[in-house]
């Protein structure tokens, strides 16, 4: 009996160990692979945006070094990019992270204008080259997905009363909400830009960005489970993380468009 | 069985020692309790057994708590680690003497110079209005210069449907505009959904009870679309989102921007 139980013991430590080898390696496939794919976007960022040499247009390498030219290149890149949506007669935002302000701009008209209390940006684009990165923010960003705790819209369906007996007057309505301010803006070149609201109204509120965060979070690791499942480098997507007063969060949110456009001044 | 009886008749004598032994047995005895708590603990097979569980479980819920952390929290801090090099500024003093690096560098800085002057020329110096939905408050700018702010309410955000399937949604149109009219004691022609929403019958299109007097107050611009901009009998209502689409405001700052913007000015919604 006892060394039958023995032997029961022995299998199942055995049973135990192999899932557990292949757990293990799970975890450094999965790691490793994404731990390759901000490198994966750099190279792309390379191919996209760096200079191309031409026999007509040939340009010394140095050039790309030198921090006059650079710094005229940079402006350049953040005024064409702003030319281009304020040509447009769409509602736009600009980022200033320097300076930490945002403006929400029409045609070229700053009609809101807030403060950054916080930002964290990747290291791509803080520590990338310059030149590459300067050449991606010289075209404005475009929206394709947002996720937010508030609607862009808040619309209310009234059903119309079916005579004057059905007719109720309108409610004054409840200005005083609290409902937190947090959303993520999934730009068309793979760039996330994230806005969370400054202040921490009443307790609910940390409880409510972690639940956001989360969220979005878990969503990620199934895009990247995806990616990693079929023996690909999963995407990686280069952040803008901006702290904001909740108002203005709620004001820029609600006023750009669904696919609205962005430039970035860093 | 014997065993659970043990420690009950290890009781009695230092129960009983309490009344005539000295200090040293007491201590004594106390030893021997504990000890015989914890055998008492590893001879229990079932509480052993249940300990045994309790710790795999610990054990196994710290684990995926630990996987959950590691993949939702670490991993993207991961990612951050391999961080691209940053480019060496070399500033070649050679470089800078080079007639091509000169054109390069005075092109880019006429490139600016036109960019600048571009953008700076898109906030003319004229009168302009700007009006935030979601705060429902106003600014009034000329020279480029704020001066007026106040109150205001825009559209309520509410959908009214009607069981024919007829539907309107009350929202004041977000962009560029331009004042387009300007009217001093503007009657209000009600439209069909003023009727609908109170379940009254609709009256023809040129019907005179579709008009009325005093309730956009003196004056009103137009926007294009029928939206306008006027007063309004609820100045209660002000700063708050109440409107059917048009823009309300209090009587002082309706003449003021009345008498600032003329005909083109324009009118930033956001």
């Amino acid at each position: 009996m006892e060394t039958e139980n023995i032997n029961n013991m022995k299998g199942k430590k055995n049973g135990l160990i192999i899932p557990g080898i292949f757990v293990f390696v799970f975890f450094v496939y999965y790691t490793v692979m994404i731990m390759l794919s901000p490198l994966k976007m750099v190279e792309e960022f390379r191919e996209q945006f760096s200079y191309k040499q031409s026999e007509k247009n040939k340009v010394d390498e140095r050039i790309f070094s030198d921090s006059s030219y650079l710094k005229l290149y940079k402006e350049k890149a953040w005024l064409q990019s702003k030319i281009a949506m304020a040509e447009t007669d769409s509602i736009y935002l600009t980022i200033n992270l320097p300076d930490s302000t945002v403006n929400l701009e029409i045609s070229g008209v700053i009609v809101h204008s807030a403060n950054i209390k916080r930002q964290i940006i990747s290291k791509i684009l803080k520590n990338g080259d310059e030149y590459i990165i300067s050449s991606l923010l010289a075209r404005p960003f475009t929206i394709s997905n947002n996720y937010s705790s508030i609607p862009k819209m808040p619309l209310m369906i009234k059903m119309a009363p079916k005579d004057t007996s059905e007719y109720k007057p309108d409610i004054i309505p409840d200005t005083a909400d609290y409902e937190p301010v947090n959303y993520v803006m999934e730009m068309e070149n793979g760039i996330v830009i994230l806005v969370y609201q400054e202040e921490k109204l009443n307790p609910g509120d940390r409880l409510h960005l972690f639940g956001f965060d989360l969220k979005y979070r878990l969503r990620n690791i199934l895009n990247a489970m995806k990616s990693i499942l079929t023996f690909k480098v999963p995407e990686y997507h280069p952040f803008i993380k901006l702290r904001l007063p909740r108002t203005d969060s709620k004001i820029i949110y609600r006023a750009l468009p669904e696919h609205g456009q962005i430039a970035v001044y860093r | 069985m014997e065993n659970e009886l043990l420690p009950e008749e290890r009781l009695q004598p230092a129960e009983k020692n309490e009344t005539g032994s000295d200090g040293l047995n007491k201590n004594k005895d106390a030893g021997t309790g504990e000890k015989s708590f914890f055998q008492r603990l590893s001879e229990n097979k079932e509480l052993m057994v249940t300990f045994h569980r309790v710790f795999l479980w610990l054990i196994s819920l710290l684990a995926v708590i630990s996987i959950f952390v590691y993949f939702i929290y670490i991993i993207p801090l991961l990612q951050e680690i391999p961080s691209p090099r940053k480019g060496i500024l070399t500033n070649s003093a050679e470089l800078k003497k080079e007639a091509s690096y000169k054109k390069l560098i005075s092109q880019l800085n006429r490139d600016v110079q036109r960019f600048s002057r571009k953008y700076n020329g898109y906030t003319t110096g004229q009168s302009y209005l700007v009006i935030n939905t979601t705060d429902n408050i106003f600014h009034l700018y000329r020279n480029k210069k704020q001066i007026r702010e106040g109150h205001c309410s825009t559209g309520s955000f509410k959908m009214l449907k009607t069981e024919e399937g007829r539907s309107w949604i009350f929202k004041t149109p977000k962009g560029k505009f331009w004042i387009q009219g300007k009217i001093t004691n503007p009657p209000w022609r009600r439209p069909d959904w003023a009727y609908v929403e109170e379940g009254l019958p609709i009256p023809s299109q040129d019907d005179a009870s579709r008009y009325e007097y005093g309730v956009l107050g003196d004056y009103a611009m137009a926007l294009g679309d029928g939206y306008l901009i006027h007063g309004t009998i609820y100045k209660r209502f002000l700063g708050m989102p109440v409107t059917h689409g048009c823009v309300r405001l209090n009587d002082e700052d309706l003449k003021a921007i009345f008498n600032t913007l003329s005909i083109g000015s324009k009118v930033y919604i956001f």
